[in-house]
């Protein structure tokens, strides 16, 4: 089973999208293999809810970032290996020779290019291969390593006594018709199960040689993850992937105080760090390299978030209304006994002020009586938190504004407590329209 | 003078519309000729912000779409001497001299497109400038009419001594050989000039048609324009011209109260009704008929729409400053002394609710002291209209109402005085069983505790 997340959130916190700017996805895609990139897309599609294989997974990104080596080989050595591998040869050993020949003749005849390719092909491979070997050498140096498995079948298959003889070949050589046809026969069909496997053993060292790279460079960390009864989602250093100098902040739900109430103006960075806490638990739930740091957490079962809900004139949903219904479908996640990180921000600003306070005061008491799950709930109406001042799961904090003179300007630290700054009218003011306005 | 407004002002009313959409422009535009959409266009980007010349075109039009006559000239006879026309190559100048003999006989066996167009365009100007005179006689006009300096220009030009000796035989007279060589001198080159202009003419009188025929068709009214003094704008059913089943809605704003305050639930039409109203105002400004079954009002100098700000929601607290900043260029314009027509929907709805509330309450008021002008605000932070209610007279509380029928809304999208009390926010929570789930949960789980 895997992380319950809809669409919604994964457009609020940007998570996928190659070609998306800024998405965590194209953060991560460092990969040099097709293959990889492919394996990249589906750990970001699945993320676990194992706490075991959430931590055997970031072990081994661990042992990588250990590691520390650059995956070498170029795009281009692989796709022309893939395609190499894919162009169909004859199932009987004699037809492959005869059809060889017949490619070779036809190529000195009539210029036809598909000998050439064959080989140009046939020699990616062993470029491939003699990577494979020299990878298999490097990460061979000590036993009990989380990759061991996937370790011992990459020299399994390269022990064959066939490919070492292919291995043993320099690149770039003329095949003679002949030749050709056997190693051809020899990848296509005799190896073709144990290739298959050796390229996606390749293609999941390069994710995690570059994941594990991209995470010690930028100084991250790996989440702990525990079962699901521990209920703690401790973070330190907690900060935003995607910005180069994002501030850092703590954060800490467990089962006594599982709601957050944040205020802050606009633009103090309140949706900043609802963002980074939805990052973090995503990747950690992928365990994958997190920008915090150190975050422990119990695994959760789904992860909910509200924070640009836009409205839907197609459907004829007015702003409000879309964000009932967002609520109403995280109260279903969540009463179905589910345990949820859910992060809702600026809960009804499309309405008015009492129905805005009624709403969300009733809406966060009753959250906040789900335990099991943790909360962050933003909103501009301060007397909201006066009135859930005697709750105990109810934790207080803001994004300060400092002014500075008539500038507003932002330290981005959570601080505890509940703040009125509103800057709203400040910047009314400082454009002077009002003054325009006398008589 | 022009009417003062902008893009944003024109986008929100959806005068133009994207390409082939249903916009305005598009339902005015019957006209038979490119030029005459092309004046069409020109009177919707440049309405006017000027008593006399507004109720000149008011006059005008009104004047053509009470007479029974049809536009005079065909299309085909008109696309015949535009291409004529147009046409200013003096090498293609018909000649008696230069044509060579193997040229004429080639011509007598088969004219070239050339020569053809030019034959066909010569004829067709003939026929037009014989049917043009008879409609423009015909108009019987007083001398101070507005359209009877446009007749008088045209009627001097087809008196002129070029036009005059024209052959006005009979209609398919066939000129001579030698006759459409200097007709083509005279048209294309001695009096192209005086062919354009009266053609001019004709794209006015295309246009003028296509409004009437609209205005006839669709009920229009043509509106009252008041002279100066006090800002008023007294308008009765006026309705969305783009709506098939449009609620009609009348209002009143005058220097008396100046600001209309418009609170709604969303979905009871505020929008709608606030275009409805602005498009009537922007179409009175052109002299044209408004959807609408009375309208009276004075000039102003300028229209200011605030409606469909681009949103950018990736971005929550620069679409607040795309709308401060717009408010203070409105602002910098009052300013001058300008009597604008300012609207604003949902004012400052990209920040949180308790500094919209704040903000439309200070520009409320502030507007209220404007005298001059005329302003109609919507929001659904009642609580500011609550505030205002207090300090201000000059600020008229109109609403959409909902009517709750058992859990479901009813909107009637008729305009009532007073704010509205309606506040769906918890009844849509509680449709929608939001706590219910939530409680019902807590009791599941409760119980298999224990």
């Amino acid at each position: 089973m895997s992380l319950i997340v809809d669409k919604q959130t994964q457009d609020d916190l940007n998570l996928l999208g190659k070609y998306t700017p800024g998405s965590i996805f194209s953060l991560f895609n460092k990969t040099k293999t097709d293959g990889g990139e492919q394996l990249l897309q589906t750990m970001f599609l699945n993320p676990l809810t194992s706490a075991a294989a959430i931590n055997a997974r970031r072990d081994i990104f661990h042992y990588f970032q250990e590691k520390d080596f650059t995956f070498q080989l170029e795009r281009a050595d692989f796709q022309s290996t893939e395609n190499y591998l894919a162009i169909e040869s004859p199932k009987m050993f004699i037809v492959a020779v005869l059809n060889s020949f017949l490619k070779k003749g036809q190529s000195v005849l009539i210029r036809d290019e598909r000998y050439g390719q064959l080989v140009a092909g046939l020699n990616s491979t062993i470029k491939v291969l003699k990577y494979a070997q020299a990878l298999s050498v490097l990460l061979n140096d000590n036993s009990n390593t989380p990759f061991d498995q996937d370790k011992e079948r990459l020299k399994e298959i390269l022990d064959d006594p066939l490919l070492r003889k292919l291995i043993a070949q320099q690149t770039n050589e003329e095949f003679a018709p002949y030749q050709l046809a056997v190693y051809d026969h020899l990848l296509k069909q005799t190896l073709k199960g144990s290739l298959n496997k050796l390229l996606k053993i390749m293609y999941s060292i390069d994710v995690y040689a570059n994941v594990g790279k991209l995470g010690k460079m930028m100084g991250y960390c790996y989440a702990e993850a525990m079962e699901k009864e521990e209920n703690v989602l401790n973070i330190t250093g907690l900060r935003h992937p995607a910005l180069r100098n994002g501030v850092s902040n703590d954060l800490r739900f467990d089962h006594d105080a599982n709601l957050l109430f944040l205020t802050g103006a606009n633009m103090a960075g309140k949706s900043t760090l609802m963002k980074s806490l939805g990052i973090a638990i995503y990747l950690a739930h992928m365990g994958f390299p997190i920008a915090a740091n150190q975050i422990n957490l119990s695994v959760r079962d789904g992860l909910y978030t509200s924070i640009n809900v836009s409205d839907n004139l197609q459907t004829g949903y007015s702003h409000f209304y879309a964000e009932v219904l967002r609520v109403k479908s995280a109260a279903e996640q969540v009463a179905s006994g589910k345990c949820f990180v859910v992060l809702f921000d600026e809960l009804f600003k499309g309405t008015n002020v009492k129905d805005a306070y009624d709403a969300t005061l009733t809406v966060t008491e009753a959250f906040a009586k789900y335990k099991a799950s943790a909360f962050i709930v933003s909103t501009h109406i301060i007397e909201v938190g006066e009135a859930l001042k005697g709750n105990l799961s109810v934790q207080f904090a803001y994004m300060p504004t400092v002014m500075n003179g008539n500038k507003p300007t932002y330290p981005y630290k959570l601080t505890p407590g509940i703040t009125s700054d509103r800057q709203g009218m400040i910047i009314i003011e400082n454009e002077g329209i009002l003054e325009l306005l006398k008589n | 003078m022009p009417l003062i407004t902008d893009q944003q002002t024109i986008n929100d009313l959806n005068l133009f519309g994207r390409q082939g959409s249903n916009s305005i422009y598009e339902i005015f535009n019957s006209t038979r000729t490119h030029g005459g959409s092309i004046i069409l266009e020109e009177m919707f980007l440049n309405p006017i912000g000027d008593f006399d010349k507004i109720n000149q075109r008011s006059q005008i039009i009104r004047y053509f779409a009470g007479r029974a006559e049809k536009f005079p000239i065909s299309t085909e006879l008109l696309s015949a001497i535009e291409s004529y026309i147009n046409n200013t190559d003096s090498r293609s100048k018909l000649s008696e001299y230069d044509q060579s003999v193997t040229k004429r006989l080639g011509n007598f066996v088969a004219p070239d497109a050339q020569t053809t167009t030019i034959y066909r365009g010569i004829s067709a100007i003939l026929l037009f400038v014989r049917e043009f005179r008879l409609f423009v006689d015909a108009l019987d006009l007083a001398t101070d009419h507005p359209y009877s300096s446009e007749k008088n220009n045209i009627q001097r030009i087809l008196s002129s001594e070029e036009f005059a000796d024209l052959p006005f035989k009979a209609e398919g007279y066939k000129p001579t050989g030698q006759e459409f060589i200097s007709y083509d001198e005279l048209f294309r080159f001695v009096n192209r000039d005086a062919i354009l202009t009266l053609l001019q003419c004709l794209y006015r009188l295309d246009v003028y048609y296509s409004i009437a025929k609209v205005a006839k068709e669709r009920k229009f009214v043509f509106p009252t324009a008041l002279p100066g003094g006090n800002s008023f704008i007294r308008i009765d059913d006026v309705y969305h011209p783009q709506l098939q089943r449009a609620v009609p809605n009348s209002i009143v704003m005058s220097d008396e109260q100046n600001v209309v305050f418009l609170t709604g639930a969303n979905m009871a039409g505020k929008s709608t009704f606030m275009k409805s109203l602005s498009i009537a105002i922007f179409l009175a400004h052109m002299g044209f008929p408004v959807p609408a079954a009375k309208m009276e009002f004075t000039v102003l100098d300028g229209i200011y729409t605030t409606i469909n700000l681009p949103d950018n929601l990736g971005m929550g607290a620069s679409h607040f400053y795309v709308e401060v900043l717009r408010a203070k260029k409105i602002a910098s314009e009052l300013k001058l002394g300008k009597k604008l027509f300012v609207l604003f929907d949902e004012m400052f709805r990209g920040t949180n609710v308790k500094d919209a509330c704040e903000a439309t309450i200070a520009f409320t008021a502030a507007f209220a002291r404007k005298q001059g002008s005329l302003f109609v605000i919507s929001t659904h932070i009642i609580e500011a209209g609550e505030v205002l209610k207090e300090q201000s007279g000059k600020i008229k509380f109109v609403f959409l109402p909902t009517t709750m029928e058992g859990t479901n809304p009813i909107y009637t999208y008729t305009l009532q005085s007073g704010l509205t009390a309606d506040r769906h926010g918890m009844i849509i929570i509680n449709n929608e069983g939001i706590l219910d789930i939530l409680n019902a949960g807590l009791a599941k789980s409760n119980a298999k505790d224990i």
